[in-house]
């Protein structure tokens, strides 16, 4: 225990660790509630109670406290009815219990129109965009990634043009996605494909160039050709890494998602977020990030645990 | 779990057949609808399931506006909602569309919003107003300068897209903005002291928001569109009796989701019109209180922002005889 | 240290004379002749290898051993068919050879085990590749692993092995598909002194148990000396033959043998094949000798090393 918390390198005892991953969740919410309950933090703005004399205040409007005290002074000096106010956040930061009652709200109401989707309907949508979109685009940029990677003239032939497309905005591809696929999930699945697809070739292709080439040396003068090579030393060579590639783009695909949403018809998480920030519901808003970000991390981890029994050879290695 | 598979291995098989965009009878009637009280209003139809009782097979998609416009002209969809001068700027862009029913015209939810101590439209010289340059929030702009005998000249335009001008008005780096709901009453709650200048109640017709249908599917589902026509005017006494109104409120404010409370402040600022009002509307005339005055004058208006270059026959784009067959 | 009483590296025993006339009667298995290999570089073309020619008979076992430079490593990687050559011929029983194939078996210095296979599926890669059903694969893998003793790791990932386990696994993964000559590129170079003492002794013991012949690189002259039956003394700029040296420590070999007269008459023979006298000004310590200064304080305890 009298170990040093802070040695360059050096691995801390299990227990820190959980205790750090815990604190390192705390430390956030804990920053965000004081914003949020101590008033002296931040609150720029007043909530009015009574707008007192003031012509345009009216109740539960919010100004900004410069303003607020300014109204006060010359109400003051006039000795006219004062205004009344408490200092309050801007609707842009809810508190943590409006956040958490708004989470709790989205999944138990009911939907109240016919063909409404409950909210864990529009998320399960969301999540078929995403894994179609990153599926489709795994099932050819990934063996197009390795081709690259390991032949050189496959390299020349795509990375040139790869390099120029994934400059590309993929959203700026919305109107013809809808064109040729229709408003559904299609366009929706097109887009991130293609915000997936050339990232992808060129970290896989990265990727399989990283491959130590004295593994493909040996396997050379064990016998193996290309064939070999390529399945029997560079795929399993480079699997470890790839899947943690694919553990990243995955992360990449769900940025596109909010894009992805806005075109077409509307549908899923991102476009509920879209549509609550509209009307400054900003409770809602947060909580669907929520959602969000604990389904990305909760994928990851899944992954990551996956990740540890598919590649057993890596655990040491690592440690 | 296949079906978006199946989809888009379906629609990039039907690449092919993109130029046959006419769809086959037995397909449902596909309308794209998007966040306005006049074009929410259709939800109390989906809702109510009159369209089954009525017996036409249509199919509502719900978008965002300039989504649900970009779909259509891509042939994705039979009819959308638009406002008259859009339906004019997609028409110029290659999807002609013929609009058949007036939902309603904005009566207030378009508004010019300045700062506090500006108190009307003459005070705008020289100030700089953001706006959505192209849109019709910048032809309510113009209108009222217009009948300030001022003009586009005499003020400074800050290009704005149109949901971001509460915050460009509470930045203070504009003395006013020009926008529509839900935008300009949040502008109004985001900035103290400031006021609506003018707002389309002042100029009632400078912005009709129709169903604007393809002239293709017009043709082949004539019966189908007066059907659908009916259920609107459905739609419409549903929500002007007082004894349901509070029941088509809240459908409508499910369908954006916030209270319907709420919700009432913007219906308030769209006069939705019954089939007798509308009527009047289709009338030939000049100005605003005809839709081919009001449609002519956007039209003047996109060529002269260059939003297209050349003028459109207003009337191709206009068809009273579905509304007229009730 | 002296070599005033030494004999000649020269001087062979009759029983080594006899053994060598009886190597040299053995079929030859390798035959390198002229090769010559030239790469281009921004400063010119450089010869790596100028007019190489030995050969190695069945069974024998070669070290090839020369100054930093001399091209030892390109030579072996040329036997092995990754790298090309510029001119001349090296034939394996007679045949020439072209690109790397499983005749020619590899072991590197970095192991290059795949790390993804576990010590049994390491050794039936080859194997495998020369499509061997499944069992026999296994079968025959786990015999290979048993002769380097390793029978209890068989399922081990190789980072849980240590160098040494490592190298034995890469020599019994080459020796499985039993290669007509064992290609052997600085093997135990990155072994600590110890571990790589007991390796020799290993390598020594497979060596007279299977019909392989072997080319070893190396730069320590002892293990040269200890484990080759004729030693290849490589010159440097450009690499050349210099010397082929018969070892006449006899066989076979014993620890006790790195003080024999034989032993240490050929170290001082290799010694200065490698490291001339007065070659050392041209590039060695002379010329980047250390700048000192007494850095010790006057008033300190221990006034002197010495």
């Amino acid at each position: 225990m009298n170990k040093p918390w802070f040695a360059v390198r050096k691995e801390l005892s299990s227990r820190r660790r959980t205790f750090l991953a815990v604190m390192s969740f705390v430390f956030p919410l804990l920053v965000w509630s004081l914003v949020s309950y101590v008033p002296f933090i931040w609150h720029p703005q007043v909530e009015i109670i009574e707008p007192g004399e003031v012509d345009y205040f009216r109740t539960g409007m919010l100004v900004d406290r410069s303003i607020f005290e300014q109204e006060l002074e010359t109400l003051r000096a006039e000795g006219r009815e004062l205004p009344t106010g408490t200092r309050t956040n801007p609707v842009y930061l809810p508190a943590p219990h409006e956040v958490a009652r708004a989470l709790y709200t989205a999944f138990s109401t009911e939907p109240q129109r016919r063909n409404e989707n409950w909210l864990h309907e529009s998320l399960a949508n969301s999540i078929q965009v995403i894994f179609w979109g990153f599926f489709l685009s795994s099932l050819i940029g990934v063996p197009l990634g390795i081709l690259a990677g390991t032949y050189v003239a496959v390299s020349r032939l795509t990375e040139p043009f790869v390099e120029f497309f994934r400059y590309l905005p993929a959203p700026a591809f919305g109107a013809l996605a809808v064109a040729i696929l229709g408003i559904h999930d299609a366009p929706k699945i097109a887009i991130i494909f293609i915000g997936t697809f050339f990232q992808q070739v060129l970290v896989v292709a990265n990727t399989t160039r990283k491959l130590d080439p004295s593994l493909l040396e040996a396997a050379m003068t064990l016998g193996a050709r290309n064939g070999g090579l390529l399945f029997k030393v560079v795929i399993p060579g480079i699997a470890s890494d790839l899947y943690r590639d694919m553990r990243i783009l995955l992360g990449w695909a769900w940025t596109y998602l909010i894009v992805a949403e806005m075109i077409g018809a509307s549908s899923g998480i991102t476009w509920f977020i879209t549509q609550q920030a509209r009307y400054k519901n900003f409770d809602n808003v947060f909580a669907a990030i929520l959602i969000i970000g604990i389904i990305g991390l909760t994928t990851d981890l899944i992954l990551a645990w996956l990740g540890r029994r598919l590649f057993p050879w890596q655990r040491a290695a690592r440690a | 779990m296949h079906k978006p598979l199946k989809q888009l291995f379906g629609a990039l098989a039907g690449i092919a057949m993109l130029g046959m965009s006419a769809p086959a009878l037995s397909e449902p009637l596909k309308i794209g609808y998007s966040d306005w009280p006049g074009w929410v209003a259709w939800e109390v139809a989906i809702e109510n399931e009159w369209f089954e009782e009525e017996g036409v097979d249509v199919q509502f998609e719900w978008f965002d506006y300039v989504a649900s416009m970009d779909a259509f002209a891509a042939g994705q969809l039979d009819a959308v909602a638009m406002t008259n001068g859009d339906a004019l700027v997609t028409g110029a862009t290659g999807a002609r569309n013929v609009m058949i029913i007036i939902n309603d015209y904005s009566n207030g939810n378009d508004m010019i919003i300045a700062q506090r101590g500006i108190d009307s439209v003459a005070d705008l010289k020289g100030k700089t107003i953001g706006v959505e340059i192209g849109f019709v929030s910048h032809l309510l702009l113009l209108n009222a300068l217009e009948k300030n005998g001022m003009s586009e000249s005499d003020v400074e335009l800050v290009n704005v897209p149109t949901n971001e001008t509460p915050q460009v008005l509470a930045s203070g780096n504009v003395d006013a903005i020009v926008a529509w709901q839900p935008s300009s009453g949040q502008a109004l709650n985001l900035v103290p002291g400031s006021t609506a200048i003018y707002s389309s109640a002042d100029e009632p017709g400078l912005i009709y928001d129709v169903l604007a249908v393809s002239p293709t599917s017009l043709s082949a589902n004539r019966e189908a569109w007066i059907k659908v026509a009916r259920v609107w005017y459905r739609v419409v006494d549903y929500i002007q009796d007082p004894a349901t109104r509070a029941e088509a409120v809240s459908i409508m404010a499910s369908r954006v989701g916030i209270p319907p409370a709420d919700y009432e402040a913007f219906i308030e600022g769209t006069k939705i019109l019954t089939r007798e009002e509308a009527m009047e509307f289709f009338n030939k005339g000049d100005g605003f209180s005809s839709l081919y005055g009001s449609s002519k004058i956007a039209d003047d208006f996109n060529v002269a922002n260059d939003v297209y270059t050349d003028p459109q026959p207003v009337d191709d784009y206009i068809d009273a005889s579905i509304t007229g067959a009730l | 240290m002296t070599y005033l009483d030494l004999p000649s590296y020269r001087d062979q025993s009759p029983e080594v004379a006899d053994r060598f006339r009886r190597l040299k009667e053995r079929p030859v298995i390798l035959e390198v002749k002229g090769l010559t290999k030239t790469f281009d570089t921004a400063q010119g073309p450089v010869t790596a290898l100028e007019d190489i020619n030995f050969c190695t008979h069945q069974r024998e076992f070669v070290c090839v051993i020369g100054p930093s430079g001399c091209g030892k490593s390109t030579l072996v990687r040329t036997l092995a068919g990754l790298e090309d050559y510029t001119s001349g011929e090296v034939l394996l029983d007679g045949r020439p050879v072209h690109g790397p194939g499983p005749d020619r078996g590899m072991v590197f210095q970095g192991y290059t085990l795949f790390p993804w296979r576990t010590v049994k599926k390491n050794v039936m890669f080859g194997l495998e590749l020369a499509g061997r059903g499944r069992t026999t694969a296994e079968e025959e893998a786990m015999q290979w692993i048993d002769l380097v003793g390793l029978t209890k790791f068989a399922n081990s990932y190789p980072h849980q092995l240590s160098g040494g386990m490592k190298q034995r696994v890469a020599i019994a993964r080459a020796l499985a598909n039993q290669p007509r000559i064992l290609l052997m590129d600085e093997p135990f170079g990155a072994l600590d002194a110890q571990t790589r003492a007991k390796m020799q002794g290993y390598l020594l013991e497979i060596w007279k148990n299977i019909d392989v012949t072997i080319v070893f690189i190396t730069h320590d002259l002892e293990e040269a000396i200890f484990l080759a039956d004729r030693i290849l003394v490589l010159k440097a700029h450009p690499g050349e033959v210099q010397e082929l040296i018969e070892v006449p420590v006899p066989q076979p070999r014993n620890a006790s043998q790195f003080l024999s007269p034989e032993f240490l008459a050929t170290k001082r023979r290799l010694e200065e094949l490698i490291h001339p006298p007065g070659e050392e000004t041209e590039e060695g310590i002379n010329g980047d000798r250390l700048n000192m200064v007494r850095m010790v304080p006057v008033n300190a305890k221990v006034e002197s090393v010495f």
